[in-house]
């Protein structure tokens, strides 16, 4: 049997919480993952949610991203690289680096 | 993305090859009818910004986000994209210079045989940074400029902004990478966009895709701001009209739409009262071809964080992680009934879309704005400017078999 010793951790919602979204289709379904809407709370990943399924859904689950445990084999995943290298400039360097049309 | 030059100059210009279609141009009939096509993907590496759009579809910030991918991270997306056959992915952000590894990544993306284009605010592109993008492989940088100096600026928050990014599409120029402009058409900036173009072809740019606004992140709350549908099409109209007249005086422009497929009705019916019938039909044919709104299918976004979304602006809703399961697993999963219907829309659109003659070269435009304004996935888009009389009747032309193929999609 496969362990699930892989876990990915990394932070989701990039615009706000993210909020993972289970529809059954019809009661006899099983209950399949759809996706995840960015809502600021749950009120609002509902009705996003349902804007999107409501069509054609009989039941709604609505998981937050950030209590939800993922785990996986090993290979399934982009690779083990750690998240947010530091690639990125600082808000100092972004000041400094910006070009204004000084030497135009 | 409707090219307006080449539907009514006939321009054949080295801008096709930019058009982010890896199909040949000249195979017939290819895309829609097989629903091979593999979407160009745009990839937003960083949400971290220089500057402070009104408009900004990532609602970017001014620092680090959690969870961005890392540079391997980022090499293995990219090996992913390549495994499923995309054929252009566009870096985007927040700005994607920000991120120092950009280079790398965008050689990396040319190794794998991903074709790399930018898209940026321009203000970050110094002398060096635009030759090592250069010398990475880059095919193209899409550099926003917004309106005006005065304009512009008071909309991306930063003073000099203007004058910044047109420094950088100096130094783009200078570098020798094809450089081409975005320019974002809102009610604020409609008035300047003839002296935008007058001012950056005196620069050298001969490349300008003008996008309508999405009503995606920042720019919901901006939906106000947004052309009415009669001065929208007045500005489509001036687009086409000063293509013709810079192609009339030997000024071989490339323009281009974006963002809205009631453009491609709109231009059958500008070729029919302006042109001639003749030509009227070409342009339909070809738009035909080309397939209408490209979302969910044509074009894929994936977020800073890993998140794919149907298009860049759509980013409140997604499919799936890259870090869970591969892009391909992801975008072939039609298991997820608002991605299988949305590909098959012309079943579902409502109201005025249902029984538009224009329906098979437009696909009721923009689901994202129908969503946001009307809370209806597929009711009309609310930005289309179409006249009552032009939408109703039977298709505007018999369709034959020998149509030309037309690409697709963002930049
Ligand atoms: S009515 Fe709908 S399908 Fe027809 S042009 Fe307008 S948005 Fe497109």
């Amino acid at each position: 049997m496969e362990e699930f010793d892989h876990e990915v951790d990394a932070p989701r919602g990039a615009t706000s919480r993210e909020w993972e979204v289970f529809v059954r289709e019809d009661t006899a379904d099983p209950l399949t993952h759809v996706g995840s809407v960015s809502a600021p709370s749950t009120d609002i990943a509902r009705e996003q949610a349902s804007s999107l399924f409501a069509r054609t859904a009989v039941t709604l689950w609505l998981c937050p991203a950030d209590e939800t445990q993922r785990y996986q084999t090993d290979d399934a995943t982009l690779g083990t690289g750690n998240t947010g290298d530091d690639a990125t400039m600082s808000v100092d360097e972004m000041e400094s680096e910006t070009l204004r049309g000084e030497n135009r | 993305m409707i090219s307006v030059s080449k539907l009514l100059c006939d321009l054949d210009a080295e801008g096709d090859g930019l058009r982010y279609d890896a199909a040949d141009e000249s195979t017939k009939r290819q895309i829609r009818d097989e629903k091979q096509r593999r979407p160009v993907v745009v990839w937003n590496v960083t949400k971290q910004c220089n500057l402070y759009c009104d408009h900004c579809y990532a609602a970017a910030d001014t620092e680090i986000a959690d969870g961005e991918l890392s540079t391997a991270e980022g090499k293995a997306l990219l090996d992913d994209l390549a495994d499923y056959g995309a054929p252009v992915v566009l870096f985007s952000g927040g700005e994607p210079l920000v991120r120092q590894d950009l280079e790398e990544l965008v050689a990396y993306a040319n190794e794998v045989g991903v074709r790399p284009v930018l898209s940026t605010n321009g203000t970050l592109i110094t002398e060096e940074r635009a030759q090592s993008l250069k010398d990475a492989g880059l095919k193209y940088a899409g550099v926003s400029v917004d309106g005006l100096p005065e304009r512009n600026d008071d909309f991306r928050g930063v003073d000099g902004a203007f004058e910044g990014a047109v420094q950088g599409i100096e130094n783009c120029l200078d570098a020798g990478l094809k450089t081409g402009l975005r320019y974002t058409i809102t009610e604020r900036n409609a008035a300047d966009l003839e002296g935008v173009v007058d001012l950056l072809t005196d620069v050298g740019v001969d490349r300008f895709c003008f996008y309508h606004l999405d009503y995606g992140g920042r720019g919901t709350e901006i939906v106000d701001a947004d052309l009415t549908p009669e001065d929208r099409r007045q500005a489509v109209k001036r687009v086409c009209d000063m293509t013709r007249e810079y192609h009339d005086r030997g000024e071989e422009i490339e323009t281009l739409l974006v963002g809205n497929y009631a453009d491609a009705a709109y231009l059958v019916e500008y070729a029919r009262e302006h042109m001639s019938e003749a030509q009227a039909q070409r342009v339909y044919e070809y738009l035909r071809v080309n397939g209408g709104d490209p979302t969910g299918e044509r074009v894929a976004d994936v977020d800073y964080q890993g998140n794919v979304h149907l298009t860049q602006f759509w980013q409140g809703y997604s499919l799936g992680n890259v870090r869970d399961r591969s892009f391909g697993a992801i975008w072939e999963d039609e298991s997820n009934p608002l991605l299988s219907a949305l590909r098959n829309r012309e079943e579902h659109l409502t109201g005025k879309c249902a029984d538009c003659r224009y329906a098979e070269v437009c696909r009721g435009a923009s689901r994202l704005r129908a969503l946001t304004v009307e809370d209806d996935l597929f009711a009309p888009d609310p930005q289309c400017y179409l006249e009552e009389t032009e939408i109703h009747g039977s298709p505007p032309f018999d369709t034959g078999e020998n149509s030309v193929a037309s690409g697709s999609s963002a930049d």
